[in-house]
Order: structure tokens, then C-alpha cells, then sequence
């Protein structure tokens, strides 16, 4: 980059502390003498580093300070001082010398190690008790002081490696005793200017001319006027972000209610708790049939029966038994009325078109599609939710056909799997016949089941219609299809509590 | 569904020619089955059969039939030949309260080997558990025949009466000591809950067989390698699923090679020769299969597509197999006549009238108040229905009566509907307290509650946020711009709600109508959901604020 462009750029801090660095490198003199605060010293000598301005170095330092016994030795001399100073010329025992220097017994030990290492003092035993006689370098050391006092005199903290021989000694001396000195490893910051840094601070950081911030009062005055702006590094990374948005698996069910909507389909909704009568009954499933199984859907403990409309259940109660004059023979058992009226939570989205069927709103030609919430026991893990979304639909038109059936399956693939490879395979589902499954190849996914769909029996839509119509039922396993497109391998994911998933989805 | 298990080479053996994986997966669709796995090293195939009603599939005998059918290599209805024979089982009065119905015939001619047993007890076991609905509705029986002296007898005995060593147990047992001590008897006691009398079969020297529907006895009722002569009974409480089982078996073992041989069954008033080779009808409607498949069919074309859906037509009547019950109405015909025309053989045609799509006026009120949310910075979140009493009701510190419990849930997380959603905003801020506070969220759903005697679905918004300065007038004023961008006019009073801070809680009124409620969370409440932080809440009644709007 040019040097002219990076002088642009730089930013009032670095404008600060780069000409500091002809005279100073550590951290802490640039500190003190920029009056800039460490972060912004710190963020500074970091942009200047990044530009390749200067060269940051760390030198590990081991830092001496004074500890708590050494503030206090500071004050009242060090305690083998204090011992001599008691001691004089006489000959005591340690008992004497505890009670008339006030030392505890782990300062006097101390000081009877140190002072015998200095060939101060003499030990002896007298009867059980010991004592000290001193020798004569004790009166030099009294004289002329202690090489350890010395050090406790200097200015702290200070860097070990720096001390002369007689204080590296006394340093030696005390490092080990309790609570005298800290020594700690620092790391001191050290910046140098490269051949680029000693360059421009040749030329001159400082530009009178360069406005950093544009306030109110240089709009108001117009005093940006013949005035450059500091240039930014715009390709620098800045701090994340993020913000507030729809849940991702909520946005795409909006994205399939559009869908529907944009094809001319009606929605239908319907209660989550619903009768065995709506759920299952009048998809004319038989009352005996294995999905039927206490294991297979949730009941409602409280309350367990629900209203149902008695000539439609007549109806539907006929068509289970005898066929309902639909030339089925039915299913040819006692068909329970009792039963039909247990609350349960509503198991699949059919139930829904099975109302649509029966309403009086309905209306024909008509195509209709539900978001269905639906609910069976199962174990929960990765592939299987106990709580889980069904889109299911009709379309109720005279004359409609297998053709007709294929051809809205073809759609779906188009709009859901974005191809027009499908394969559509025989199916079994209790209340349609003929049934197919529907296999999309997706461009990335390869070959995917999409959903399953049939023409209603006639067992079933005439009690609920009134009359004999060709409809033609469909469903797309949503949820298996929103987890290929939202990247999630694990279905729990699409009702997922972490924030930062969510705040993580993208939106496309 | 039903998963069958067999090797390729008895698959390819029975249908008499050499098959790919590729084409026993296309074989499997045409019987609405998925192939589930091939393993080379022991030659075993799995495929999934989807469809409850058709039984006969649940063997290799049926599935190979079903290629043989498709290969053209077999046309309609098999044959199965049943020859006649002096066996007798004798139906006593007693047995007709419990368990009324027996067929049985006896199969010979062929040693069992022991990948024989397997497919026969698989047949047996897929017929008993799925179709014979856990063998209360058909059970079925296959003995070693040489053992037993004929005629056998069906009755019904009391409990104490009869000893006899069930099948994998070394002593005899009572009748009530089986279904109180072995391990059938105590799975399967609930078929004969209320009979003080159960179903027994022995024969002409008082050696027990079986006691149907429970176990067999050690003495007779284990089939061994080798075997070539067996004894197979069906009992059941529906004549209809008995015979249909019984003519399975048959004409699986009859297509094994095995000769087939009638039992007479003498019923206290009738008698029948089993198995009993019932060709149900149905009449041919040509019109029908237009009108639903949208194929110009002509009468050659459709009568080789039933030959090769396994129907014989007989002028305009088409005949159904023995081994089916599953023909309720013309269009199951139709669609075996369609399967064996091949789906992707029949053209696609587009819907061509024009409908227009819609939606609810509701949706767009949601749609909106999730805007504003997002807008505001509210993260939205979406959580399952399913719940429990303890997240709506203990951890809320609050009583409640209206909140629908499930009677047969398989875990305590996932026992109850959601009765308000503010729990499960708490439940999710709880799982989130290592990241960055304030935390906003929101959900709308539906909620279902108890109400007036009956169960009202509601759809609600919920809104919370939590961080060290949280309180009241950050969520009031949150309030108040929803329902001035709604233009909604309303009132606040004062809430006494133990979720809350008792004078620091509110329900808003529109109308004399509540539609919503709003104030500082408990602390107690914020403890139970192990947070640290105060935390404000509001949660709206969309659907009773909506009857304003709409």
C-alpha cells in the first residue's frame, strides 16, 4: 500500500502513540507519555502491527516487588538487624533474646540460619537451652548495615535481571524467606517501528487537514469543507452482529403456506384435540385396524368423550358396517358409537380434509392444503418427534382421475423438490384407493421420499359429501423435507431452544 | 408393517428364476413393500410389507407367487389342490362362548428342514401378531401329525381341570397355573380375561395339543427337522380372518410341495371340510376403471392385467382368491388392475380449473404481531405442544384445573398440551443463561385448554425478556404499541396471578373481554427455572382479541 494511503487511514490513536515510538518501546512508557489509557495504547500498537508498521515483541521479565513482611521490615528493619541490635557484645539465649527483640520464633530461626551463614554469631547448648554469642563480624555487619536491608531500600517492583552482583546476593538471600519478596514472571510489551514505521514517521503522521469524525457542529459551520476525511481500512473485520428474526423452521412453513396459496390452494384448519370419529372413523380406518391401537395415538385423560354429529355418524357408522350403498361390502363388523366419540390428539392432518369434505363451505372445484400439528407416542430421538407438522390437502373436482393425481404429484416435485424426476411407487394408506408414494430425485439430496397421496374411497366420501366424487388426497412429509433444506440432522432441531442456532440460521 | 425375512435362493428356487436385488425391489413395490436390506454373506433379504390387508404376502411362498404373477410365469388364481381325507376334529358346545371358530388340514409329503421351520413359524407368528391382532382375533397351531390320534377334540375345560407340560417347560401345569406362570400364558391371559371356561385341544386319547390361543404342549406342538407330516390348526373368535389365515398357511405349504389334506370340522349342528377354498366375487365394471384410472382399457387388456393381479373373470365376474379378503369395494380391483399396469406407465395430466388460494383473516393478524415483534428485536422461537403439568403449572406456582392431561403418554416430558406458552419461553431462557443478555424471545402458537366442558383451541403470542434491569413499563410499552398498531382501544387492571409480582401484573380488558396479561415474573418462578436475573412477560389472546378485528 502506499504510504500515503496508509498515513490516510490511520486512526487518531495510532496517530498518538506512532511517534512516541522514536523514543519509547515499552508498553508502559508509551502509556505514560501518550496519556492515551492501556486498551487504546494496546489497540493501537495491535493496527500498527497489522499495517506492519512496528514489530510487537513480549519479553518475559521475572518483576521483584515487596510482600507483606517486606513493607513491614522496610518500616522496622529487617529482622537479623533487630537481633544484633539486641545482642550487642553479651552472650544471651534465645529465650533472652526472643523476650527482649520482640521476634517470633520463626523470624528468630531466620535470623539464627542467616547470621550463622554470615559467621556472625556462635551457638551453643547450656543446659537444654540454646545460646548465641556473637562473633566478630557481627559488629561490621552492625556498622555498616546489611546487603538485604539495601535491597529492601529500592524502588519496587524491579526487574531481577537488572541487579548488581551484591543485590542478586541479597535477593538470593531473601527470595525463600516467608513472605519478604514477590517475584513474578511478567510479560512487558515492547513495540519496534519496522524499515515501513521509521519511514512515515519521517513524513509526518500528523495531518492538520484530516477530519476523523464528522460532528453536527462542522455540518452546522461547514467547516468539513476543504477538509479531507480520514480513510478507513474498509476490508478490516469488525465486531458480530446479530438481530432479532422469524424462527427458521416457522419461516418455512410461511414459505409453504405462499406456496400453497400461490397455487390456488384454500387453507383448512381444525382442532388439535379431536375425536377417534374425525381423526380416524370417518377416514373410513376400521375400528379394529392396527393403527387403532391404545399404543398409537394419545387419549385425553379429562375430558374423554367428545360431540359428535349424529347423522353423520349414522352415516359413517353404515359405511363401516355395509358399505353405505357405495357398492363396498364395508367392513363388516359392529361399529361402536361410544368409541367414535374418544378424545384424542389429533394423529394425522387427514383429519382435517376429512371436515373440509363435510362442511358446508366446501366448495367445488376446490383444492385445499392444511398445516397440520400432529401428535403420536413414539420414543423421541434424532428421527423421530412426538409432536411433529403434516401438510396434507384435497382437491375435489367432477372427473378427476389417476392422471389428474400424477399430475398434481408432478407439481409438487417441481415446487418442493425443485425437479421433475419422480417416481411414483404403490402405497398402502387405509383410507385411500388407488394409493401411490411419491420419490422425487432432489438435485442434491438424490432420491427422497416426498409424500404419499391416493384418490379417497368411496366408503369415505360419500357419507361425509353427500354424494359420490372422485378426490383426490395428497401429504408431504414436511418435516423430513424442512430438515434437508435447513441443513439439521436432527429433527429436535426444528423446535430448537438455542439462541444461538437461532440467531445463527440464515435466511436463504 | 410386517417385515418378512428369507434367502434369494429359496426366493429364486420358488419363483424358478435367477432375480437381481434391483428386481426384487421393483417386485417389492408391486406388493406395496419397501426392500429393507440384502445381505450378501447370508444371502437373507428383509423387505417391509406396507399393507396390513393383504397377509398373504407376509411369507416367501406369497411373495414369490406375487412375481411368478408378475413374470407372467403363473395366470389368476393358483391352484391349490385339497385332497379329501377322514380327519376330524369335533367341536364341543363349550368352546363356542370362548373361542368359537377352527379350521386345520394337514400337510405331507415334504422333510422339514430347519430354514423350513423358520418360514413357517415366521407366517405363523406375522399371521397371529399383525393380522390375528396379537392372537385374539386368529392363533395358529402346527404340530407333528404322526403323533396324534384323530379324531381331536375342541373344547372349552375349566381352569383346574387339565394338566399337561407346555411347550419349553418340563413339568405339567394347570390351564390358570400356565397363564399365571409361563411366560405366553402371562402374555397373552388378557384374550381369555372374563371365560371361566378356556379352549382346549386334545385328541382321541386325551393327549392335550394345545391350549389355544395361549401355547402348545411339549408332547406334540414342537415341529423337529425332518418332520413330513404336520398338523395345522387355526382357531379365532371372526370365521372369516380363520379361514383366510388357514388358506394362507395352505397354499404356502401347497406351494412348498407339500400335499394338502382336508380336516372335517363337526360343529355341534354342521359340518365343514377345511381348508375351506371360499372365492369371493366382485362384478366387473369397465366403466369404473376409466372413470378412476382415466385408461381406455379394452376387455383383452383388462383381462390380462386381473390374470396377472392374480383374479380370474369369468365373463363379467372376477373372482378373488381364496387366500384375500381384502376387496371391500370395485376400486381395491382397480387398483391391482393399475399396480400391474405400472403407475409410471399411466399419463400425467395437469389440474386445469382455475382455484383461487386463501388463507385465514387470523393468519394475517399473527403474521403481524410476529412483525412488530421481530421488529422490536424479539427473537421468535417455536416450541413443541406437548408438555407436562410440571413446566405449566408447579414451576408457574400456580393452581390450575384447565390444563388437558394425557391419559397414555410414554414420557412424563411429553404428558400434557400446552395451556400458555409463557412456561415454555421460561423453559427456553433457562437453557440459554451462558449467552449474551438481555435475551428477547417470542412464540405465537396454539394452545388447548379445558373450557366449559369441553377442550377451545387458542391462538396465542407470547413475549419475555430478561436482563438486570427488566420491569413492568418495558414490557407496558411493548404492550402498547402492539394494540396501537392493531387499533385496538383497552384497559389495564390490576392482576392477581401467582406467576407474578403481586402489583406488578395486569390484564388487559377490550371490550369487557380479557385478552391478555403482562407483568414482572415471581421470583420464586424465576428460581424454579434456575435463572438469575429478573425477567418480564405478556401474553396475548390472539384469537379472542382477533373477534375486534375481524
Amino acid at each position: 500500500m502506499e504510504k500515503k494511503k496508509i498515513i490516510e487511514q490511520l486512526h487518531p490513536l495510532e496517530r498518538k502513540v506512532l511517534p512516541l515510538l522514536d523514543k519509547f518501546t515499552f508498553l508502559e512508557e508509551l502509556i505514560s507519555h501518550s496519556g492515551l489509557k492501556d486498551v487504546e495504547v494496546m489497540r493501537a500498537l495491535q493496527w500498527l502491527e497489522n499495517k506492519k508498521i512496528i514489530q510487537l515483541r513480549e519479553n518475559p521479565k521475572n518483576m521483584v516487588s515487596l510482600d507483606k513482611n517486606g513493607l513491614e521490615y522496610l518500616k522496622k528493619g529487617l529482622p537479623e538487624k533487630r537481633f544484633l541490635d539486641v545482642l550487642k557484645d553479651h552472650t544471651l539465649t534465645l529465650g533472652q533474646l526472643s523476650q527482649k527483640s520482640g521476634l517470633s520464633t520463626e523470624e528468630l530461626n531466620a535470623c539464627l540460619g542467616s547470621l550463622r551463614k554470615k559467621a556472625a554469631i556462635l551457638i551453643t547448648k547450656e543446659k537444654n537451652e540454646l545460646v548465641v554469642k556473637p562473633l566478630p563480624p557481627a559488629s561490621k555487619l552492625r556498622e555498616k548495615g546489611f546487603l538485604e536491608e539495601k535491597l529492601l531500600h529500592k524502588t519496587f517492583p524491579l526487574e531481577a535481571d537488572s541487579l548488581l552482583p551484591e543485590e542478586k546476593y541479597a535477593l538470593d538471600m531473601l527470595k525463600d524467606r516467608k513472605g519478604i519478596l514477590k517475584i513474578e514472571l511478567k510479560k512487558s510489551r515492547q513495540a519496534e517501528l519496522t524499515a515501513l514505521g521509521k519511514e512515515l514517521i519521517r513524513q509526518g503522521v500528523q495531518m492538520g487537514n484530516v477530519i476523523d469524525r464528522l460532528t453536527p457542529q462542522m455540518l452546522r459551520d461547514e467547516s468539513w469543507k476543504g477538509k479531507s476525511f480520514r480513510h478507513y481500512d474498509v476490508s478490516i473485520n469488525v465486531p458480530q452482529i446479530t438481530g432479532a428474526k422469524k424462527q427458521l423452521y416457522r419461516r418455512y412453513l410461511d414459505d409453504v403456506r405462499s406456496k400453497f396459496l400461490s397455487l390456488g390452494f384454500m387453507e383448512m384448519s381444525g382442532p388439535l384435540v379431536e375425536t377417534d370419529f374425525w381423526d380416524m372413523d370417518a377416514l373410513f380406518m376400521p375400528q379394529f385396524h392396527s393403527a387403532r391401537d391404545i399404543h398409537s395415538a394419545y387419549y385425553i385423560k379429562e375430558p374423554s368423550y367428545g360431540e359428535v354429529d349424529n347423522a353423520l355418524l349414522k352415516k359413517v357408522k353404515a359405511a363401516h358396517e355395509n358399505g353405505f350403498a357405495t357398492g363396498s361390502k364395508g367392513w363388516q363388523y359392529s361399529f361402536d358409537s361410544k368409541q367414535t366419540r374418544r378424545l384424542l390428539l389429533r394423529t394425522q392432518g387427514t383429519a382435517l380434509s376429512a371436515r373440509m369434505l363435510a362442511s358446508e363451505s366446501l366448495k367445488i372445484p376446490g383444492k385445499y392444503f392444511a398445516i397440520a400439528r400432529c401428535f403420536r407416542p413414539d420414543v423421541v430421538d434424532a428421527t423421530h418427534a412426538v409432536d411433529f407438522n403434516q401438510v396434507e390437502g384435497i382437491v375435489v373436482e367432477e372427473g378427476l382421475d389417476f392422471r389428474h393425481l400424477k399430475g398434481l404429484l408432478q407439481l409438487f416435485a417441481e415446487e418442493f423438490a425443485e425437479t421433475d424426476q419422480i417416481k411414483i411407487t404403490p402405497a398402502y394408506f387405509p383410507f385411500t384407493e388407488p394409493s401411490a408414494e411419491l420419490h422425487a430425485k432432489h438435485p442434491e439430496l438424490g432420491w427422497i421420499e416426498l409424500g404419499g397421496s391416493g384418490i379417497f374411497r368411496p366408503e369415505l366420501v360419500k357419507p361425509l359429501l353427500g354424494k359420490h366424487m372422485s378426490v383426490l388426497a395428497w401429504g408431504i412429509g414436511i418435516d423430513r423435507l424442512a430438515m434437508f433444506k435447513l441443513g439439521l440432522n436432527d429433527i429436535r432441531q426444528l423446535f430448537s431452544q438455542d439462541l444461538n442456532l437461532l440467531r445463527e440460521a440464515k435466511v436463504l | 408393517m410386517p417385515t418378512i425375512t428369507f434367502s434369494l435362493k429359496d426366493l429364486q428356487n420358488l419363483v424358478g428364476k435367477k432375480l437381481s436385488i434391483e428386481e426384487v425391489e421393483t417386485y417389492a413395490h408391486y406388493g406395496k413393500g419397501d426392500l429393507e436390506s440384502y445381505t450378501q454373506e447370508t444371502d437373507e433379504i428383509k423387505i417391509d410389507f406396507g399393507d396390513t390387508n393383504l397377509p398373504y404376502l407376509w411369507s416367501v411362498e406369497g411373495f414369490a407367487r406375487l412375481v411368478r404373477l408378475i413374470l407372467g410365469k403363473q395366470k389368476g388364481i393358483p391352484v391349490l389342490q385339497v385332497n379329501k381325507s377322514d380327519y376330524t376334529i369335533q367341536v364341543d358346545s363349550s368352546v363356542l362362548k370362548v373361542r368359537p371358530f377352527i379350521d386345520a388340514f394337514v400337510a405331507k409329503g415334504r422333510s422339514v428342514d430347519d430354514y423350513m421351520i423358520k418360514q413357517i413359524v415366521q407366517l405363523q407368528e406375522k399371521l397371529c401378531d399383525n393380522y390375528g391382532r396379537r392372537r385374539q382375533k386368529v392363533a395358529i397351531g402346527v404340530y407333528q401329525c404322526h403323533k396324534i390320534n384323530f379324531p381331536v377334540h375342541y373344547t372349552a375345560t375349566s381352569p383346574e381341570s387339565v394338566k399337561f407340560t407346555p411347550l419349553d417347560f418340563k413339568k405339567e401345569m394347570t390351564q390358570q397355573e400356565i397363564l399365571e406362570d409361563h411366560p405366553k400364558g402371562k402374555e397373552f391371559s388378557w384374550i381369555l380375561e372374563g371365560h371361566t371356561k378356556y379352549p382346549l385341544l386334545l385328541d382321541h386319547e386325551h393327549t392335550v395339543l394345545s391350549f389355544p390361543p395361549i401355547i402348545n404342549s411339549e408332547e406334540t406342538g414342537r415341529v423337529k427337522e425332518g418332520d413330513s407330516e404336520l398338523f395345522i390348526e387355526v382357531t379365532g373368535i371372526d370365521d372369516g380372518a380363520v379361514h383366510l389365515a388357514a388358506n394362507i398357511m395352505a397354499q404356502a405349504l401347497f406351494e412348498r410341495g407339500f400335499s394338502i389334506y382336508e380336516v372335517v370340522i363337526a360343529y355341534p349342528t354342521k359340518e365343514i371340510h377345511t381348508p375351506l377354498l371360499f372365492n369371493d366375487t366382485i362384478k366387473m365394471d369397465s366403466n369404473q376403471v376409466r372413470s378412476v384410472l382415466g385408461l381406455e382399457l379394452s376387455s383383452a387388456e383388462t383381462k390380462k392385467l386381473l390374470a396377472k393381479a392374480g383374479y380370474n373373470l369369468k365373463g363379467d365376474t372376477v373372482i378373488i382368491p381364496p387366500y384375500r379378503k381384502d376387496i371391500l369395494h370395485f376400486v381395491d380391483v382397480i387398483e391391482d388392475i393399475a399396480i400391474m399396469y405400472d403407475y409410471n406407465k399411466i399419463p400425467t395430466k395437469p389440474l386445469e380449473n382455475y382455484t383461487i388460494g386463501s388463507t385465514f383473516p387470523l393468519i394475517k393478524i399473527i403474521d403481524r404481531c410476529r412483525e412488530l415483534l421481530i421488529g422490536l428485536g424479539y427473537q421468535e422461537m417455536m416450541s413443541p405442544i406437548l408438555t407436562n403439568v410440571h413446566t405449566m403449572n408447579r414451576k408457574m406456582i400456580r393452581e390450575d384445573s384447565k390444563t388437558l392431561e394425557i391419559l397414555n403418554y410414554m414420557s412424563e416430558t411429553y404428558s400434557a398440551v400446552r395451556s400458555w406458552l409463557i412456561p415454555l419461553l421460561l423453559d427456553t431462557l433457562s437453557k440459554n443463561k451462558h449467552r449474551d443478555y438481555p435475551q428477547k424471545i417470542f412464540e405465537q402458537g396454539l394452545i388447548s385448554l379445558k373450557n366449559k366442558g369441553g377442550i377451545a383451541d387458542q391462538e396465542r403470542l407470547a413475549v419475555i425478556t430478561i436482563h438486570e434491569t427488566a420491569n413492568y413499563t418495558e414490557m407496558r410499552q411493548l404492550l402498547d404499541y402492539i394494540m396501537k398498531m392493531l387499533k385496538l382501544e383497552y384497559t389495564i387492571e390490576e392482576l392477581e396471578h401467582p406467576s407474578f409480582i403481586r402489583g406488578r401484573s395486569g390484564k388487559v380488558i377490550v371490550k369487557d373481554k380479557e385478552v391478555a396479561l403482562l407483568g414482572e415474573i415471581h421470583p420464586q418462578v424465576i428460581r424454579n427455572f434456575n435463572l438469575e436475573l429478573p425477567a418480564v412477560a405478556c401474553e396475548l389472546n390472539i384469537s379472542e382479541l382477533s373477534k375486534e378485528l375481524i
